[in-house]
């Protein structure tokens, strides 16, 4: 759906997006990652044709995006960060109007308006005036607006921000659910959200891809995809002097040095390799009372932190 | 058609927004006002060589109206678009860059032309409460009425320019009022001294005083109506090209 190859973007010398290459296919929902100013808005305008690249080919739907940019924008809905919407406007009279814009068959777009204003849950502030929603409302104004046309490809530069914790849930939700039909290309700096929502992960840093791959993948990238921790009652030397020497124990650290005589220490094994058996062993030998002994899962925060850390 | 779904939408904006309604009641006052003046004054002198409505189209108050309105219309069309980022959902829409020219064009000069229906009001008071009426002349109103949509059209079509470059609508609005002015500085020449008669000839063809002292008299002329209508067309083809330019070049 998305074949984007070598894109560059410089701004006035500066640059945003550094000769980045990816592909989304039909039917992926795919989160785009990164800090602030890493360029995930600027590949998304590039994306939706509102800015030109300074160098690369991009392709959607087949189409490239300069010398075919209506036939692009007729099939995708574009959500930009910001939202910005005409406020003097009814709710009801500005989805209309965006769906008469976007070649919304006449006689369809009463039902198309209908349709985005249930499933955006806008129904009780159809007849309300834009400028006077809050900014939740307006988010889902312009997530409406993205949908109305029904378009194969929706890009969303941060959908759920502003959003309260319910607004977010039920956002998600929406966003998997339109996942089934559609083809999605979502920017977001909020993790959870991605692990539940996306199929596929573009990690972008300082305007490069870092890491492309599944939520699930990213994780197990770092360190081995988790470590176990251990509790025992022994003194914090003797647990990395015992632990360390074990086969397939690639560190050892000590995170609370003893409360009381309790230590707590992180052991990260090499990936692919269960070394709680032998861990177990090494407490048995020495007789370290155990208080637990447990696999703690990587989460994509700390996959997000070292891939973009300086 | 995307051409009329934004012209609507330009149209209405202006009636959404209070600069429009106290430009509209500004320019009706002073028309108003205008109107009154001259009525006055060719009745106390027993003026005879033009009428009311003559003398309000060449008069200078009708020119310091016309270079104060049109910027005051055209200043927000694409600046405010550009300030709250609304262009970004409307380039990424997909419409073509001269259906959003024209749109803005033509929901300026539907506006402008707004503006100057309360001196039509003002011809048909004194047509009703005159005693005896003035005589008629529907060849010097239609006239005249041609040449303030030509006029309109070219300096809205400046507007629209203006705007396109900038999304600060003061700047918009200044850059606007001096290109108009620069047309009516051009006019103002044909009294230097030592002109030839080349030059002459050039300075009548664009001079929009001599364009209103022939329509008031009920004179058609062609010339006028191709300069304004292919210099309206030429300064909306640089505005499109503009907004092009902005989605083609990196």
């Amino acid at each position: 759906m998305i074949e984007v190859e070598n894109l560059s973007k410089t701004y006035s010398g500066v640059h945003a997006v550094r000769n980045i290459s990816f592909h989304v296919n039909k039917g992926e929902i795919v989160g785009f990652l990164g800090p602030n100013g890493a360029g995930k808005s600027t590949t998304m305008k590039v994306l939706a044709g509102y800015l030109p690249p300074t160098d690369g080919k991009i392709r959607i739907a087949g189409y490239d995006v300069i010398t075919e940019s209506l036939e692009v924008r007729k099939r995708i809905g574009y959500m930009p960060e910001n939202v910005p919407l005409y406020t003097d406007m009814r709710v009801n009279e500005f989805l209309r109007f965006r769906a008469e814009l976007k070649k919304v068959a006449r006689r369809r777009i009463k039902d198309r308006v209908e349709t985005v204003k249930e499933l955006c849950h806008l129904k009780d502030v159809g007849s309300k005036i834009i400028g006077t929603l809050s900014k939740g409302y307006r988010q889902r104004v312009g997530l409406a607006d993205a949908m109305v046309h029904d378009p194969d490809l929706l890009i969303l530069d941060e959908p759920t921000i502003g959003l309260d914790p319910n607004q977010i849930r039920s956002v998600r939700d929406l966003i998997r659910d339109l996942g089934k039909h559609h083809t999605i290309l979502l920017s977001t700096h909020i993790l959870s959200e991605v692990e539940l929502t996306c199929g596929r992960v573009l990690v972008i840093h300082r305007g490069r891809i870092e890491a492309s791959d599944t939520p699930a993948n990213l994780t197990r990238l770092v360190r081995g995809g988790g470590s176990i921790l251990l509790e025992v009652k022994a003194p914090s030397a003797d647990v990395v002097a015992r632990i360390q020497p074990l086969p397939n124990i690639e560190d050892v650290e000590i995170v609370l040095p003893g409360t009381g005589d309790w230590t707590v220490a992180k052991i990260f094994a090499k990936p692919g390799v269960d070394v709680r058996e032998d861990i177990f062993g090494v407490v048995r030998q020495n007789n370290w009372p155990l208080r637990e002994l447990a696999r703690v899962k990587a989460t994509l925060e700390e996959a997000f932190v070292e891939l973009t850390q300086d | 058609m995307a051409f009329w779904t934004l012209y609507k939408r330009e149209l209405s904006s202006y009636f959404q927004s209070v600069v429009a309604y106290i430009v509209l009641f500004g320019s009706a006052l002073a028309q108003g006002m205008v109107f009154i003046t001259l009525t006055n004054f060719i009745a106390q002198q027993n003026y005879k060589d033009q009428s009311v409505f003559q003398i309000f189209f060449t008069c200078a108050i009708f020119w310091i109206l016309l270079f104060v309105q049109v910027p005051l219309i055209t200043m927000r069309v694409f600046s405010e678009e550009f300030k709250l980022g609304t262009i970004e959902m409307l380039l990424t829409a997909p419409v073509r860059e001269w259906e959003i020219v024209l749109s803005k064009f033509f929901g300026a000069l539907t506006f402008f032309l707004i503006l100057w229906l309360p001196v039509v009001l003002d011809q048909v008071a004194l047509q009703l409460f005159s005693n005896p009426p003035p005589p008629v002349s529907w060849g010097q109103y239609g006239t005249t009425a041609l040449t303030i949509v030509l006029v309109g059209a070219f300096y809205v079509s400046l507007g629209v320019f203006t705007s396109v470059l900038t999304k600060n609508q003061i700047i918009s609005a200044v850059l606007c009022f001096a290109l108009i002015f620069a047309t009516f500085f051009v006019a103002l020449q044909k009294w230097q001294q030592h002109l030839d008669a080349f030059t002459l000839s050039w300075i009548s063809y664009v001079s929009l005083l001599e364009h209103f002292g022939h329509a008031v008299q009920g004179l058609f002329d062609t010339r006028p109506i191709v300069y304004y209508v292919s210099m309206t067309a030429f300064v909306l083809l640089v505005t499109q090209r503009i907004l092009l330019g902005r989605r083609l070049k990196g």
